[in-house]
């Protein structure tokens, strides 16, 4: 019987606390949509600031109660300090061990890299020592010539400050080139692209090359930040109906997913029963170099273009627990406008409670935002015609209707857009 | 629905509330100000309320001020108390002289309100209604809420012969829940807005004291942003919480949660001792003599911080 490709569920499937070291806020890279303002090469992460976050985490217990962990290292880009990584991964697994601490055996280390320095020896050494423990993303935008687009090296010049678009050079090669050995250590890894204006016309060709390139899982989400232009969803419709012929003629459904199609999306939500709220912020522990904790990365001061950090304590005070309420309390309809919460096609619509902080016109959480309105809509229609062909295609082939719909459940009910 | 405009005439005008007044230099409204607030009270109808220095204010302030029906706050120690219908009493001195038609506000600190107790308690019967106002609640302990408690206990015990004996003395603490049937909050922002000394309009007088954001201005007009989050509707604890009497600061949400819709541990805590101890006190009152008749008893809960329920909610 055909089959439509199932996505792989998120390791513990949201049952695990995850702990953000924010290790270094330098990266190689000046990619045009990156969201951290506040990039520098001046604050890195000791040691001792690592210890002092982990020794506080792992004795209080109480207060992390979630049967799993998922340590997770980002930057800038976090392999830049791969000698303290390893340093504070090794140290993590000796006293969950030495504490007999419940995480213990349910653990994983998780990192998003640029991947250029995925090939070094201290990262290949670093993989190999922790690899039955570990989920590594590389982000690689689509083809060369998309991914060239935004994720640029950064130039001297850059570093102070300047810089000009004649110097402008991509970082496609140093990426692609470790792509084969990354998929042969994770094969089932997934890849994240971000989508902003300039991108629109190259998703097609993107998602289909990084099919072709070996990688099975795309998650695409456009991002949430106003950045969007006139006719952008009109564009968007037009690439993502190409993209769902390419994918359903070429019958890529079969072995491949991409998180922009999914069966779950686009009908109204029920305000009692689907009113939770979208984002994860708040669940989650952030710690920066300064050894502050943070709901989320997003609410460090380097994510943030207009608002002050959201700071919830640090590894001397410990959590202030006040400063969680509002994100514990939080759900979908306090924080919409009477035209989401009504809106017909509101299922899948995502938020980033750090974007919604930053564009709110007061300092709230409260307030979401809904830059990305336009490009929900237009997704829904797509992702509508998606399914209809697919399914018709599969009921020519004698494939029973409701069983594909089961499969294409199954397949995106783990989607995770953050 | 704005109901209140409260001018605050001076920086020095005492605070009838959690915040302190951290402006020590006299800074007048101006008369234009002061006229143009007025003026834009009534024809928003809005209710003036004015917080008075306690200098002499100049003739002209007092002529304009008289335009317009209104009710004064004052300090126990400003000119103006003997005219004030809430007077201010910032801490505790039991030399503090009682008149029994009026109301009081009495603002302290934990400290002094778990070490005379029982000087306040006998102050209770003294006058209309006295309000206490703890200034510094977000600091409290699990230590001060068994103190507070025990500090409720001992008013109760006052009041309850008071009750008993015909007099319905009122302390907001333990006498407001048990008069209510649904929440009666502070409602800055909501109700209520706050006109300062520079011309701004403030959600209360606290945004203006700790350098918090304006609402608008005389010359630019109101201009609160986010408005819906000041209704209960939008705070997501409060609005499935029974301590009616709770203040709900809007002023402490936004320096111990950083939202004004979303209240501190603290204040759910001691709101809720309140609450159970109104609620005790209203029985004990009852097994004695017809008390309150028309009003319903107070149900008995198992947590005082409504935020455990959430996931009832979520
Ligand atoms: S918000 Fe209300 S309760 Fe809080 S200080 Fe201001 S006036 Fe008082
Ligand atoms: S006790 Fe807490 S939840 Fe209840 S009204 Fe007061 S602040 Fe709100």
């Amino acid at each position: 019987m055909e089959k439509i490709k199932e996505n792989s569920s998120g390791w513990s499937n949201g049952m695990a606390r995850n702990i953000t070291f924010i290790v270094t806020k330098d990266c190689q890279l000046a990619c045009k949509y990156c969201y951290l303002v506040g990039k520098n090469s001046n604050e890195r992460m000791t040691w001792e600031v690592a210890k002092q976050a982990i020794d506080y985490i792992l004795s209080h217990e109480d207060d992390f109660k979630e049967e799993s962990v998922i340590w997770d290292f980002i930057g800038g880009e976090p392999f830049l300090e791969i000698d303290l990584i390893d340093k504070i991964c090794d140290y993590v697994k000796i006293e969950m061990y030495r504490r007999n601490h419940h995480w213990f055996n349910s653990y994983r280390f998780s990192f998003s890299t640029n991947g250029i320095n995925y090939h070094t020896e201290s990262v290949q050494n670093f993989i190999k020592k922790n690899i039955e423990h570990l989920s590594i993303g590389i982000t690689i935008d689509g083809t060369k010539r998309k991914h060239d687009l935004n994720r640029i090296w950064k130039t001297a010049d850059m570093k102070k400050g300047g810089g000009s678009p004649e110097e402008e050079r991509g970082s496609y090669d140093d990426v692609a080139r470790n792509i084969p050995l990354w998929l042969e250590q994770f094969p089932n890894a997934g890849t994240k692209v971000t989508i902003s204006s300039a991108d629109i016309p190259y998703i097609k060709e993107s998602v289909l090359h990084l099919y072709s390139l070996g990688i099975h899982e795309v998650n695409i989400n456009c991002v949430f930040e106003n950045v969007w232009q006139e006719k952008d969803d009109v564009k968007f419709e037009e690439q993502l109906l190409e993209l769902a012929d390419a994918i359903i003629d070429g019958e890529f459904y079969k072995d491949y997913t991409c998180s922009f199609f999914n069966e779950n999306l686009g009908k109204p939500l029920d305000r009692k029963l689907q009113n939770q709220n979208w984002c994860g912020a708040g669940k989650m522990l952030s710690i920066d170099a300064a050894g502050n904790f943070y709901p989320c990365t997003r609410f460090a001061q380097y994510s943030l273009r207009d608002k002050r950090a959201w700071m919830i304590g640090n590894i001397y005070d410990g959590i202030d627990k006040n400063k969680l309420r509002p994100f514990l309390v939080l759900d979908r309809c306090i924080q919409s406008t009477l035209e989401c919460i009504e809106c017909e096609v509101a299922e899948g619509c995502a938020w980033c409670q750090g974007e919604n902080y930053d564009s709110a016109d007061t300092s709230t959480i409260y307030q979401r935002s809904t830059a990305i309105c336009k490009m929900h809509k237009a997704r829904v229609r797509a992702n509508n015609y998606y399914w209809n062909k697919l399914f018709r295609k599969l009921e020519f082939k004698g494939i029973a209707k409701k069983e594909s719909v089961d499969y294409a459940k199954l397949s995106n009910s783990n989607n995770l857009i953050c | 629905m704005l109901q209140y405009l409260i001018i605050q005439l001076d920086n020095t005008s005492t605070s009838f509330c959690h915040y302190s007044n951290t402006k020590n230099r006299p800074l007048l409204i101006t008369l234009d100000n002061l006229k143009n607030g007025i003026l834009f009270a009534m024809k928003e109808n809005l209710m003036v309320q004015y917080v008075l220095p306690d200098y002499e204010l100049p003739a002209e302030y007092i002529e304009a001020m008289e335009s317009i029906d209104n009710t004064k706050i004052a300090s126990y120690q400003s000119v103006y108390a003997n005219n004030a219908d809430i007077v201010v009493l910032n801490g505790w001195n039991k030399e503090y002289l009682f008149d029994k038609d009026d109301v009081y506000v009495l603002r302290v600190d934990k400290k002094e309100l778990f070490g005379k107790c029982s000087e306040i308690k006998e102050k209770i019967k003294m006058c209309r209604r006295l309000n206490i106002v703890i200034t510094d609640v977000e600091t409290f302990t699990d230590v001060d809420f068994e103190l507070y408690r025990s500090v409720l206990k001992e008013f109760s015990i006052a009041l309850e012969d008071s009750f008993a004996a015909d007099f319905v003395a009122q302390l907001n603490v333990l006498t407001d829940r048990m008069m209510l049937d649904k929440m009666n909050n502070c409602n800055a922002g909501c109700d209520s807005i706050t006109l300062a000394p520079d011309g701004r309009f403030y959600v209360c007088p606290a945004f203006y004291y700790e350098n918090e954001y304006n609402i608008g201005s005389l010359v630019d007009g109101l201009d609160i942003k986010n408005p819906q989050l000041y209704r209960l509707e939008y705070a997501p604890i409060c609005r499935h919480c029974d301590a009616y009497q709770c203040k709900r600061c809007i002023w402490l949400n936004r320096k111990t949660t950083f939202e004004v819709n979303t209240p501190s541990h603290e204040q759910c805590v001691v709101s809720h001792l309140e609450r159970n101890a109104s609620r005790e006190l209203m029985m004990s009152v009852r097994e004695r003599v017809e008390f309150l008749s028309d009003k319903e008893e107070i149900k008995d809960i198992s947590y005082l911080d409504p935020f455990d329920l959430r996931d009832e909610w979520l």
